[in-house]
């Protein structure tokens, strides 16, 4: 039952709390961590793309002074199973190559010394046999029949494919005024944490544990995995996250292949091994999101309603496919319309292999790739129709009165105002008056674009949606998956103040600074009587397999579960105050650390004495009731539903909102593209700290921007990796990023306890195809077409260079 | 990566081809070859230390001298495999005599993986144009000790 309560701490810009520490140095990092005669892993990574591994030589390696011990991939295969993938025919994935090595810089064996330098040094001595093979590393190429297969027991370099349908696409082109086509090119590219991975493993043998320090980002499914890879049950491998990560962004949730390495080299060498990724080793073999490839087909009408899409994506998860993949075809299921309110959708969906390093969920997951397509393809039915791209827009929106909606593909819209956020992103830039602008630019020979995207951000994975990758029949044969669950402990100390223990798994969002503002508001107290630890360690706290933080989870499931516990020990203390004044459950109030008597508030008790009580004076407690003050939550989102028999699933459970607006410049001797005006609008839903809200749209304006103009996990035709320094792979510095006007709109989801929804990725998913669209919008007189990324001046030079020699016809 | 360019030697296609496919040459002129051990005639186990970018390594591998057909053409196949990566080489060698020099031109292809292709690889034909430079500056060196 929702109540009114005072909000005097959450939306508010409190400073975060985990600041002191990491500015000063004291953050506790997985390289910070010393344990006793802990040795040094280095791993020896394949130079080739593709190829038979005929054999390996050890014996100098193991001869060098200092080293403890080598792993090698005939090891991984004896004493692992290959790890389990929703996929009709999975690949023999390990966590080193065994037999074969399908990319640029995957594991072949590793070396365990006394320090990183000997283990370097070793790993200089092994000697590899490879007898190269054929590679194949375009997305289309991959699929042909004849492409160089990388795995011989699939047969083919399709893990997945599935077609969908919705609604009635074939009414919707008989009822079209027009179709309007496209091909879309996503580029692979991550988002390259502070922190790499880092993973410190140790074998007990008497007892056959594992205990492994790292810092993996959930969700913690990938536990589970690792156990069945290893053989081995759950409860003897004992995960700890310390307490700050240096940035996830989906990275992290890659990494656990490196943590049953790392742990088969320890049980190996029967050493503590400690092993910290360096950045070479990142950009070669960590994770980025997919490379996609995607054809559509629009159903219009001449006044702009869009009647339905066709669409086939096909996205590339290199060498070998793994958990959560085949995800980055389905995860975007209930959003896939956008904003709109399309009702017709042809979907085919393919995964394929390449020789390129694998994936994990890129911040966006899959979103970027999506609304790059979907988004142009609004401008180019624009520009088809000669209407502005904005009124298209505002004409398809799904309206403020539809709300919660449920969008052809199962998704339940929660809440949003959609032309209300749009019109907010236009004024900020002032369109009418760009457009003048731009018409007047024109007649002096310069080219200023306008570039527009609206997109639905969804927020907090239903891991139902992975059994997308079956079809209905294979769902009814198998067991159901579903959920979004969250554990939350919320407990009061013998004098008074909170402690909250929870299984966010926090990468720097601020999670402990928003739980304190929650709690705070709750009981009446000050954050600074809240503190909160919020590490997983799989033994010593209750978590699930959904728990943390991925896809924006934290401000809706994880808030809701904060909620639930705090007003769960609120009620209790209500139950003891009334017990204490000997009033009435209803009649008793809380505020500023005061329950009360409402008819008589001089009749009162503070929080601490109720706690006091609880813990101090137990028998004065009220018949049957627990000792000390503590409640727990452990919660799912009550929409994260398994899929219906018609492929429909509320693949994500809170959708947020945004609108780009971006005004540029293009030179178009050099390809420069100059930011003149940017605006991003953001519904969020309620704001529970506008300063973390801030730096999350910054964020993810910033990677946006690095795979909009300058990042790309770049291979050449040989399958060799280009982008393995920073030198190459350009992520953009403060002298890139732009100033942004940022505007928010809150419409409180009705699904969360305080109306919050997910912000952590935002706009990742509009900042791609908005700066496409501005571009196009601003080369279109040259004819040029845009329809990849990252648009480096090079790139953009040469698309003039191509519309101008193209033979014109008339 | 292609290679392909011309030198010209003041000297007859005799010498030139003697000293272009000699190992006691090819190993003075090979860059950073330490070592060229016969295997079997016209094939050798060769030991490379080279540094491109940052990045020095030693490549162990071997060096061919391909379908000779003296005086007028050959294949040299150079490969390294070491910690840095690997390196393969392959080009066709062309002579022919004009007045008294000879015109040597090559064409040919060069691949180069692992680390030096990952932090490298704005330099690499830069190197490689370097490299084949030193190769036949080294071979006019060689030809006048004959």
């Amino acid at each position: 039952m929702p109540e009114k309560q005072q909000k005097k701490w959450v939306g508010k810009g409190m400073q975060r709390k985990e600041d002191l520490r990491l500015l000063t140095g004291r953050g506790r990092f997985m390289d910070d961590i010393r344990l006793p005669q802990m040795k040094y892993a280095a791993i020896l990574r394949s130079p080739y793309p593709h190829a038979w591994i005929k054999g390996m030589d050890v014996t100098q390696a193991l001869k060098v002074s200092g080293v403890r011990g080598i792993l090698t991939g005939e090891d991984v295969a004896a004493m692992s199973q290959p790890f389990p993938v929703g996929v009709p025919i999975p690949p023999k994935y390990y966590s080193c190559a065994v037999d074969k090595v399908r990319y640029v810089g995957e594991p072949v064996a590793v070396v365990v010394a006394d320090s990183r330098y000997i283990a370097e040094d070793a790993l200089d001595v092994i000697e590899v046999d490879y007898e190269p093979l054929p590679v194949v590393m375009g997305i289309e190429e991959a699929a042909e029949a004849d492409a160089p297969v990388l795995h011989e027991n699939i047969g083919s370099n399709i893990y997945s494919h599935r077609l969908f349908q919705y609604g009635d696409m074939q009414k919707a082109y008989e009822e079209a005024d027009r179709v309007v086509k496209g091909k879309f090119l996503f580029p692979k590219y991550g988002s390259t944490p502070i922190e790499t991975y880092g993973v410190i493993a140790s074998y007990n043998p008497f007892n056959e544990e594992f205990v492994i320090y790292n810092n993996y980002q959930g969700p913690f499914v990938n536990h589970s995995l690792v156990a069945i890879a290893l053989g081995i049950p759950e409860n003897k491998m004992r995960w700890i996250v310390p307490t700050d990560i240096g940035g996830g962004f989906g990275t992290k949730t890659g990494m656990y292949p490196y943590i049953a390495l790392i742990a088969l080299a320890a049980k190996k060498t029967a050493m503590t091994v400690k092993w910290i990724e360096d950045r070479r080793e990142h950009l070669l073999a960590s994770a980025t999101g997919t490379d996609r490839v995607t054809y559509m087909e629009a159903a219009v009408k001449k006044d702009g309603t869009i009647l339905g899409l066709k669409d086939k994506a096909m996205d590339n998860t290199g060498g070998y496919i793994r958990a959560p993949e085949p995800g980055c075809a389905y995860r975007s299921t209930g959003n896939h319309t956008g904003a709109y309110q399309i009702r017709h959708l042809d979907r085919e969906v393919m995964v394929v292999a390449t020789n390129k390093c694998l994936t994990a969920p890129n911040r966006g997951y899959t979103c970027q790739e999506l609304y790059f397509s979907v988004e142009r393809m609004v401008d180019m039915v624009a520009a088809e129709l000669k209407m502005d791209p904005a009124e298209i827009r505002f004409k398809n929106f799904i309206q403020p009165d539809q709300f919660p909606y449920t969008t052809a593909t199962g998704g339940v819209y929660d809440a949003g105002d959609y032309p209300k956020a749009f019109q907010m992103a236009l004024d900020k830039i002032d369109y009418q008056k760009m457009r003048k602008e731009q018409l007047k630019a024109r007649k002096e020979g310069r080219y200023i674009g306008i570039g527009l995207a609206t997109v639905v951000d969804p927020s907090v994975t239903n891991i139902a949606y992975v059994t997308l990758a079956l079809t209905p029949e294979q769902r009814a044969k198998g067991h159901p998956k579903s959920g979004s669950g969250e554990s939350v402990i919320v407990k009061l100390d013998p004098l008074g103040k909170a402690h909250v223990i929870a299984c966010t798994n926090p990468q720097g969002q601020g999670h402990e600074t928003v739980i304190s503002q929650i709690v705070a508001d709750e009981l009446g107290i000050h954050p600074d009587d809240v503190s909160v630890s919020d590490v997983v360690d799989t033994y010593d706290r209750v978590y699930t397999i959904t728990t943390g933080s991925y896809s924006s989870r934290f401000a809706s499931v994880g808030v809701n579960a904060v909620v639930a516990a705090t007003r769960k020990v609120k009620e209790k203390m209500k139950k003891i105050a009334a017990h204490l004044l000997e009033a009435n459950l209803e009649d008793i109030e809380v505020k500023e650390g005061k329950f009360y008597v409402k008819s008589s508030p001089e009749k009162s008790i503070q929080v601490k004495h109720i706690a006091g009580t609880a813990h101090w004076n137990q028998t004065a407690l009220p018949e049957g009731m627990d000792v000390g003050l503590y409640a727990s939550s452990l919660l799912t989102m009550p929409t994260s539903q398994p899929p219906d028999s018609l492929d429909r699933v509320d693949s994500s459970n809170t959708y947020g909102f945004i609108a780009e607006a971006i005004v540029v410049e293009v030179d178009p001797a050099t390809g420069q593209v100059d930011f003149l005006k940017w605006a991003s609008v953001h519904d969020a839903g309620t704001v529970l700290n506008p300063l973390l809200l801030e730096g999350q749209v910054m964020g993810s304006i910033a990677h946006a921007l690095g795979g909009s103009l300058y990042e790309e996990w770049a291979y050449d035709e040989n399958g060799q990796c280009l982008t393995a320094s920073f030198q190459d792979y350009l992520v953009p510095t403060a002298m890139e990023v732009p100033k942004v006007d940022i505007g928010h709109v809150e419409t409180p989801s009705p699904f969360t306890a305080l109306g919050s929804k997910g912000a952590g990725e935002s706009s990742t998913m509009s900042v791609p195809v908005a700066i496409a669209n501005a571009i196009a919008d601003a080369l279109a007189p040259l004819g040029v077409t845009i329809n990849e990324l990252p648009l480096s001046p090079n790139k953009i030079w040469h698309l003039i260079q191509d519309a101008k020699n193209r033979p014109q016809l008339s | 990566m292609k290679l392909e360019g011309t030198f010209t030697f003041n000297a007859p296609q005799e010498k030139v081809w003697e000293v272009l496919t000699n190992p006691r040459h090819l190993e003075k002129a090979i860059p950073g070859c330490e070592k060229l051990e016969e295997i079997e005639p016209g094939k050798y186990d060769a030991t490379l230390k080279i540094g491109i970018a940052a990045v020095k390594g030693t490549y162990k591998g071997m060096a061919q001298v391909a379908d000779p057909q003296r005086p007028q053409r050959y294949r040299l196949i150079v490969e390294g495999g070491g910690s840095p990566g690997f390196v393969k080489g392959e080009a066709l060698i062309e002579l022919c005599h004009q007045n008294q020099s000879t015109v040597v031109t090559y064409q040919g292809e060069g691949q180069v993986g692992g680390l030096i292709a990952g932090v490298g690889q704005r330099l690499i034909s830069g190197i490689a144009k370097m490299m084949l430079g030193q190769f036949f500056k080294q071979i006019g060196k060689e030809l006048k000790t004959l």
